[in-house]
């Protein structure tokens, strides 16, 4: 062997180990060690010394237990509802034959679009003291509270149980139907054998998700919640209010609890789904039938309508002179001079680029060299790279406020910077843009990249030259998750801003506080258009890039 | 006549995937529909189980029509390609679900699926998960499954093309078997012509949406209507009438009155005996040993031909030989496929 070529072998061993290193450091340092950080603070005591007596103190103070109680019933409620309704639109997407499908796949991606307290916001404008429906029939309803928040959370959480419902549905084989149908089974004995049962584990996932989704949401609990205490505002007000960071390290921890029940169950369920499916399942497409479609059509249509009706009034009421008295066209809310004006817009655009722009490159280079690393140490590491979709947002910002307001160590110089905002967004949404990627890296071809090696090109240039082409869909489609999960996150971030930093959920928050709600309106509208902006672009990039691929592939088998 | 359909169109936009399709099936018949991939034989069968609307024709079983039964009143059993069992139920369930459908009750369901596991041969399986089991073993459940009910008809939608060469051979053997002893009625779509030869009281040749010949297995193979059928159904010599004409006129004797591009002379490799000929107008290019068979490839007056013979041979390549035809063993054949005649 020459030189060179032990030289070419070093170096990208060398690469392989930074590619790995690097992003494992900075995961070590901004999930790991806060989440320990939150842990260790919950069990220390005033004095210093460890024990449990903070939980104690916590489970005991009758705040904290009405607030519990509020969640559990709330979280329980919205469960139930978002469960049924997404039920029902899972089964008519995916089994019912009507038209207009793409009305209700738009619905369903809006929550995704827009800050989780657009819902409460569109709400406060239907049904709020100055609602349109109080105004117009005369009434005093009060949408403060349980059932405002409940509806609110519903409505946001629908989206979620469709998708993962959905995705439980398409795996199952219409041959398997089709025999069913000719064993003599009904389509309602069908669906209680066949579909009931495959989809158990899906429901029983989505009903987890949806509860702790609910649970530790901030944003819908701060416009809404009125009077109605819960987890999520009780630790927004004993930590940053009160200061009281032990009661925020004890629930952060406990909250941790279903989220571990929740992922045992979906391990569960995908174990059990790769016993029974084979390779090849053909489509179920379902054939028009009157009776069960025209009933179907019609829920999907009016739940989807719902979803669409609290956000859209949102942005119509942005443009109105007087809501709910003056209709006229106005952009005078737009003039937003107080809460800082938009300087809070720029700075979540720029967050979100940096933790895109980030997130993406570390995402990239991990993925690179654990591909290269035996499976063993791989493996350990990918388990490590998927435990932040664990952590919920909120418990996530207070690990965060926990470990970077401590003066001890010198990471205090992040606490109070756009980076730190950044790179817990990145971290917030890790999982999901880790797995998009690595997804990519298993269908890279190997003999690709060893034709690449074995005529000369060392690690490095292969990755630019090569794999990152390959893998470049997958790279568009993560980097603008994390830009646009950026742009409207507000639980992780909550904690993290202050007077002179705020993002654009926060100040939205803010402005709703101040009793502006036109303008908290006007605000939200400009972050969906950057929202939706940036969607746009992402669907562009997707089909041109998808376009050449095909273009180049024929090439080739021309 | 059981089971017949007549006249059976079907479109699927302005594709017609059956042009006036009319074939029937008799009492304990086991039936193979037989062609190409897209020649609408499983069109046909998903519209013998209701599965798939007619837009034109009927079905008649026992003389009623179906039309206007749905499928899960039509006590038919089906087995498809991808097993397609229920992936939740237990290989027991599996087999008792029909009944179970039908409100059985429980101890006649578990007698018929202990017998059907028996015939099966897999009484070991009864608890199992079918992710717990092999190909083969599925789809012997998949089989018990759709007898299980005493079906009216049995449908088999391609149920060996998914398994290895082994496996399939010996499931052949098993579905012979069983349905010889049931005497049901049964229904196999196959695109495979060895299957269908070795199972089939009746071959069903289809292609573009058409019936192109029925009959016996051996009348499709030794007396093929169309060059479709004779290229389908194992390996031919398809010669046009003009070489015939020019090289051995005697053949034509059996030829029917037709212009010359209607019917090609098909000649089957083990009806050619060859003669080491010095003086012999053709010549051996290559030979294929197969043990049992040579596979002979020659060049002679009629064009390129294959020749197989039994036994031992006495050839080399590049010898001269001469051929020896028969009359009877020349058929003529419609010359279905477009420009293709030599």
């Amino acid at each position: 062997m020459s030189e060179l070529s032990i030289k070419r072998l070093d170096g990208d061993k060398l690469l392989t180990i930074v590619c790995v290193v690097v992003p494992l450091i900075a995961l070590t340092l901004f999930f790991i060690y806060p989440m320990f950080t939150v842990f260790l603070r919950s069990i220390t005591l005033a004095d210093g010394s460890l024990g449990f007596e903070n939980y104690m103190q916590t489970l005991t103070s009758s705040g904290f237990w009405r607030a519990t109680q509020h969640s559990i019933l709330m979280g329980f409620t919205t469960m139930v509802f978002s469960l049924v309704l997404g039920f029902i639109i899972a089964l008519g997407l995916h089994r019912c034959a009507f038209r207009g499908k793409w009305i209700i796949r738009i619905a369903i991606i809006m929550p995704l679009l827009a800050p989780s307290l657009v819902q409460a916001l569109g709400l406060i404008f239907l049904l709020g003291r100055n609602g349109v429906i109080n105004r117009v029939f005369g009434l005093d309803l009060d949408i403060y509270g349980f059932w405002g928040l409940t509806i609110a959370n519903t409505l946001y959480a629908i989206p979620q149980v469709v998708m993962i419902i959905g995705a439980s549905l398409v795996l199952l084989d219409a041959r398997t139907y089709e025999a069913a149908e000719i064993m003599g089974a009904k389509p309602l004995r069908q669906f209680r054998d066949l579909t009931l049962p495959a989809i158990f584990f899906a429901l029983l996932n989505a009903a987890f998700v949806v509860f702790i989704v609910t649970i530790t949401d901030f944003g819908n609990a701060a416009v809404i919640g009125g009077d109605y205490s819960v987890l999520a505002t009780e630790i927004y007000t004993q930590v940053v209010g009160l200061r009281n960071f032990n009661m925020g390290a004890v629930v952060g921890i406990m909250l941790l609890l279903p989220t571990v029940v929740s992922y045992y169950i979906e391990r569960k369920a995908m174990q059990r789904q790769q016993g029974g499916v084979s390779g090849d399942i053909q489509a179920f497409v379902p054939s028009f039938t009157p009776r069960r479609d025209i009933p179907m059509a019609a829920a999907c249509f009016f739940i989807a309508a719902m979803i669409l009706a609290v956000v859209a009034i949102v942005v119509y009421a942005s443009f109105v002179k007087l809501w709910p008295y003056n209709f006229d066209f106005t952009l005078k809310h737009f003039d937003i001079t107080i809460a800082g004006g938009y300087s809070s817009l720029w700075i979540t655009i720029a967050i979100s680029l940096g933790a895109a722009v980030g997130g993406t490159f570390l995402i990239f280079i991990l993925s690179l060299g654990l591909v290269r690393l035996p499976a063993a140490i791989s493996q350990t590491i990918q388990v490590l790279a998927a435990m932040p979709a664990a952590v919920p947002g909120i418990v996530l910002g207070l690990a965060y406020i926990l470990t970077f307001n401590s003066t001890s160590t010198p990471l205090y110089m992040l606490y109070g910077t756009a980076t730190l905002i950044a790179v817990i967004n990145f971290y917030h949404y890790h999982t999901q843009a880790f797995l998009t990627v690595m997804t990519g890296f298993r269908q890279f071809p190997t003999a690709l990249e060893e034709a690449s090696g074995s005529l000369g090109a060392g690690l490095g240039h292969t990755a630019i030259k090569v794999i990152a082409p390959f893998v470049s869909p997958m790279l568009v489609s993560v980097f603008f998750f994390l830009f646009m999960r950026s742009m409207v996150t507000l639980s992780a971030v909550v904690f993290l801003t202050t007077p002179q930093l705020d993002v654009a959920a926060v100040t939205i928050m803010r402005l709703d506080d101040a009793g502006l709600t036109s303008q908290a309106a006007a605000f939200s509208t400009c972050v969906m258009l950057v929202v939706c902006i940036a969607l746009g672009i992402m669907k562009l990039i997707l089909s041109v890039q998808s376009r050449r691929t095909r273009h180049s592939s024929k090439e080739i088998a021309s | 006549m059981y089971l017949t359909v007549s006249n059976a169109t079907k479109l699927y936009g302005s594709f017609k995937a059956l042009n006036d399709v009319s074939i029937s099936i008799e009492d304990s018949e086991f039936v193979c529909l037989l062609g190409p991939s897209g020649c609408g034989k499983t069109s046909l069968l998903r519209i013998i189980a209701g599965l798939t609307g007619i837009d034109k024709g009927e079905v008649l079983l026992d003389g009623k029509s179906l039309l206007n039964v749905p499928a899960r009143q039509r006590d038919f059993g089906i087995v498809f390609q991808s097993y397609s069992l229920f992936p939740n139920m237990t290989v027991a369930e599996n087999i008792g679900y029909g009944l179970k459908v039908r409100k059985t009750p429980a101890d006649k369901i578990a007698s018929r699926v202990t017998e059907l596991l028996n015939i099966i041969k897999l009484p070991q399986a009864a608890n199992k998960l079918p992710g717990q089991l092999s190909g083969g073993q599925q789809q012997r459940v998949a089989l018990a499954r759709a007898i299980a009910v005493n079906p009216r008809v049995l449908l088999l939608d391609e149920p060996l093309s998914a398994l290895d060469a082994q496996v399939r051979s010996e499931l052949r053997e098993e579905i012979l078997q069983l349905q010889r002893s049931l005497g049901i009625p049964t229904l196999m779509v196959t695109h495979d012509q060895e299957e269908a030869l070795a199972l089939a009281d009746k071959i069903i040749c289809m292609n573009q949406g058409v019936v192109v010949q029925s009959g016996t297995p051996s009348e499709l193979y030794h007396k093929p209507a169309t060059r479709f059928v004779a290229d389908f159904m194992g390996t031919s010599n398809l010669i046009s009438t003009r070489k015939i004409r020019q090289v051995m006129p005697a053949l034509l004797s059996t030829r029917p009155a037709g212009d010359d591009d209607l019917y090609d002379a098909c000649i089957r490799p083990e009806s050619i005996k060859l003669q080491c000929d010095i003086d012999g107008e053709s010549i051996v290019k290559s030979i294929g040993f197969l043990g049992n068979l040579s596979k002979i490839k020659l060049d002679s007056p009629l064009g390129d031909l294959i020749v197989e013979i039994h036994g031992a041979i006495d050839l080399k390549e590049n010898q001269k030989v001469s051929l020896d035809i028969s009359a009877s063993n020349c058929v003529w054949v419609i010359n279905d496929v477009i420009g293709s005649s030599t």
